[in-house]
């Protein structure tokens, strides 16, 4: 489930086959499909989570690594809403506080994947032939290690700061996206409004930047809102390892909360993050399930 | 079907190539092997050892050096032939490996083939017993919701299935230690093996862990195969001739709708090894991935690039039998 490569198109993809909508490309009135409700709440939470990081600063929260913050070990109250780890400090300004990072990380990642896999993907699907087999084969090797290996050998080649892990995880989503924009490209160059533009004399950046593009991005949306799910677990994999940001985030929370001792006497400390972490990695689900049928990107990530 | 395999076998051993040398290549260029062998010593320049050499240094106080540095140096690189370049030592390594000889760690001097021996066993175990626990909740579950699709227990497990897929492997982890080991005390809550009844009761909860989230996954698949196949002719055949709903979704229809299922086993089983690694951090299981994290903790690259090989080797190996038995199973496959 950490793994990028697992949240893989295929198996979300295959789930749609039931489904009723013709895919004639027509949009009949009648089955004209909705985001839903469910979608709504899902980005509700989402920006509640991401105005509250903003916020953080402005809030009456304690300081996430004052020590003291209330007596060690208490259950959740009204003083400590998540209640106080071992050391006192307040769990609930401790996971705002490691939401900041989780978020940043997990957007920087899909961000990074977005735009070195995206132009991948488009470059190897428009260009085809040797390009295409070197960018594909590059995928191929990125998909053969085990993704957290990957992260792994990567943070400890390097440092531990934000921004290499970030990156980090940013590599891991190179292949996936890559492999789906390629998808796409592939399909996309074959239609009229490419060859129109061909025809009249485009060059091949405008082709793909004017024409491929838009296109292509709509699946690679989904995709993000899930990849930033993924990227957001993975950074808390690694915090398990003890190779993630030297910062508080969800993952190094959780990994601080989830000694025997600690469980044993306030299991909140661990259990809480969790639920937010949880509610989280859903809402960024449910999302991109919902977007990804929204604009019913079956077609193009059905194609190899 | 020769040539596809031949065409997979040569992807293989390109594939073997790239990991190996990447892993190989990364923690050899960043950081400097010979520190993490000599330590401080390392700082000293190449022209004081040869200046020593040829005799111009003599003495201790001149030049703070201990006479005794430079040969130790010289040792070091000599034995792991750092005065060579990385592909010339790629090779070396290479080819060490592939005779079982994986070297020895730089920091406590073992035989990394002897640790791998010894926890690669432990992680194997782990991940069969995963892929058991998700084959075994994931293929009566696919068959009941199959059943009677988009009614209440499907809509249910719906909801359950992703609900599953948004938990975080070590945060499942953490719930089930909580719950089963030390509050119920079902299951212990640290790895033991005094004997394979101990040794698996301690790897019900780590599997359990890895195995949830995957049997969503399975289950999902199953289920979408399972529905196209029951509208086939040789169901309501089945279904005819008077043959029980159970024996009709197990005898029948089951076999022909695994084929997704068994795609993604190959990458799903790489995914296993990812959650491993931080499974076996929550349950103290003394596995790979527990001796790779030390590994790169106490900063030993010798023993961490032999790790991450024999693992990425492993996953490329399962992908690559994965991909031949899917040839095999479907025929449009070796085509494309």
């Amino acid at each position: 489930m950490t793994e990028i490569q697992s949240t893989g198109d295929d198996s979300r993809v295959e789930v749609m086959v039931p489904d009723k909508v013709p895919d004639d490309g027509m949009v009949d009135d009648a089955v004209r499909k909705k985001l839903g409700v469910g979608f709504w709440i899902a980005v509700g939470w989402l920006g509640l989570l991401v105005a509250t990081v903003l916020l953080a600063p402005f809030l009456p929260l304690d300081e996430p690594n004052k020590l003291g913050a209330g007596p060690a070990r208490t259950g959740p109250s009204l003083d400590n809403w998540f209640g106080t780890d071992a050391l006192g400090r307040d769990v609930f300004a401790r996971t705002v506080y490691g939401a900041r990072v989780s978020l940043v990380v997990g957007f920087i990642a899909i961000a990074f994947g977005m735009v070195v896999g995206g132009s991948l993907g488009l470059v190897a699907g428009y260009f085809r032939g040797r390009v295409d087999q070197v960018i594909s084969f590059l995928f191929f090797t990125l998909l053969s290690f085990p993704g957290l290996i990957l992260a792994l050998l990567i943070t400890s080649t390097f440092d531990r700061t934000l921004r290499t892990v970030s990156l980090t995880l940013g590599v891991l989503a190179v292949a996936p996206v890559g492999r789906l924009a390629r998808a796409a490209t592939l399909v996309f160059a074959e239609r009229e409004f490419v060859q129109a533009a061909r025809v009249i004399g485009a060059k091949h950046f405008r082709i793909m930047t004017r024409e491929l593009l838009p296109v292509v991005l709509i699946p690679m949306a989904a995709l993000a809102l899930l990849g930033m799910g993924v990227a957001i677990v993975a950074e808390g994999g690694l915090a398990f390892l003890q190779l993630s940001v030297e910062d508080i985030s969800w993952g190094v929370i959780i990994n601080d909360g989830r000694g025997i001792r600690d469980l044993q006497e306030n299991p909140h400390v661990a259990l809480m993050p969790i639920g937010v972490m949880f509610l989280t990695i859903l809402a960024l689900n449910f999302a991109g399930d919902r977007v990804r049928e929204f604009f019913d990107v079956r077609e193009t990530a059905f194609q190899k | 079907m020769k040539q596809f395999i031949l065409r997979r076998v040569a992807q293989l051993v390109l594939v073997v190539f790239a990991v190996t040398f990447l892993t190989f290549a990364s923690l050899n260029l960043v950081g400097d092997p010979l520190f993490n062998i000599v330590g401080v010593l390392s700082g000293i320049p190449d022209e004081q050892c040869e200046a020593v050499e040829r005799g111009e240094i003599s003495d201790t106080q001149s030049s703070g050096l201990n006479m005794g540095d430079c040969a130790l140096i010289a040792q070091a690189k000599e034995q792991n032939n750092l005065d060579k370049n990385v592909v010339e030592r790629y090779g070396i390594w290479l080819s060490d490996m592939v005779s079982g000889d994986f070297g020895t760690s730089f920091v406590n001097g073992d035989e990394i083939s002897d640790i791998v021996r010894e926890r690669l066993p432990v992680t194997i175990r782990l991940i069969v017993l995963a892929q058991i626990v998700a084959l075994g909740i994931a293929i009566p579950w696919g068959v009941a919701s199959a059943y009677r699709a988009n009614r209440g227990f499907d809509k249910v497990s719906t909801v359950g299935s992703f609900g599953l897929l948004s938990i975080p492997n070590f945060a499942l982890g953490v719930i089930l230690l909580y719950f089963f080991a030390l509050r119920w005390q079902i299951f212990p809550s640290r790895y033991e093996n005094a004997g394979w009844w101990s040794e698996l009761k301690a790897l019900t909860l780590p599997a359990l862990t890895l195995g949830l989230g995957l049997a969503a996954t399975y289950q999902r698949l199953l289920r979408t195969d399972l529905i196209t196949t029951l509208q086939e002719d040789f169901v309501h055949m089945a279904r005819a001739k008077g043959m029980s709903d159970r024996h009709i979704m197990y005898r029948h229809a089951l076999r022909p709708s695994m084929f997704s299922v068994i795609t993604v086993f190959g990458v799903n089983t790489g995914a296993l090894i990812g959650g491993a690694l931080v499974v076996e951090q929550i349950f103290s299981i003394p596995g790979i991935g527990t001796e790779l994290v030390e590994a790169v903790l106490r900063n030993d690259p010798p023993v961490v690039i032999s790790l991450i090989s024999v693992v990425a080797i492993g996953f490329v190996l399962i992908n690559f039998f994965v991909d031949l038995m899917y040839g095999y199973l479907d025929p449009r496959v070796r085509t494309s």
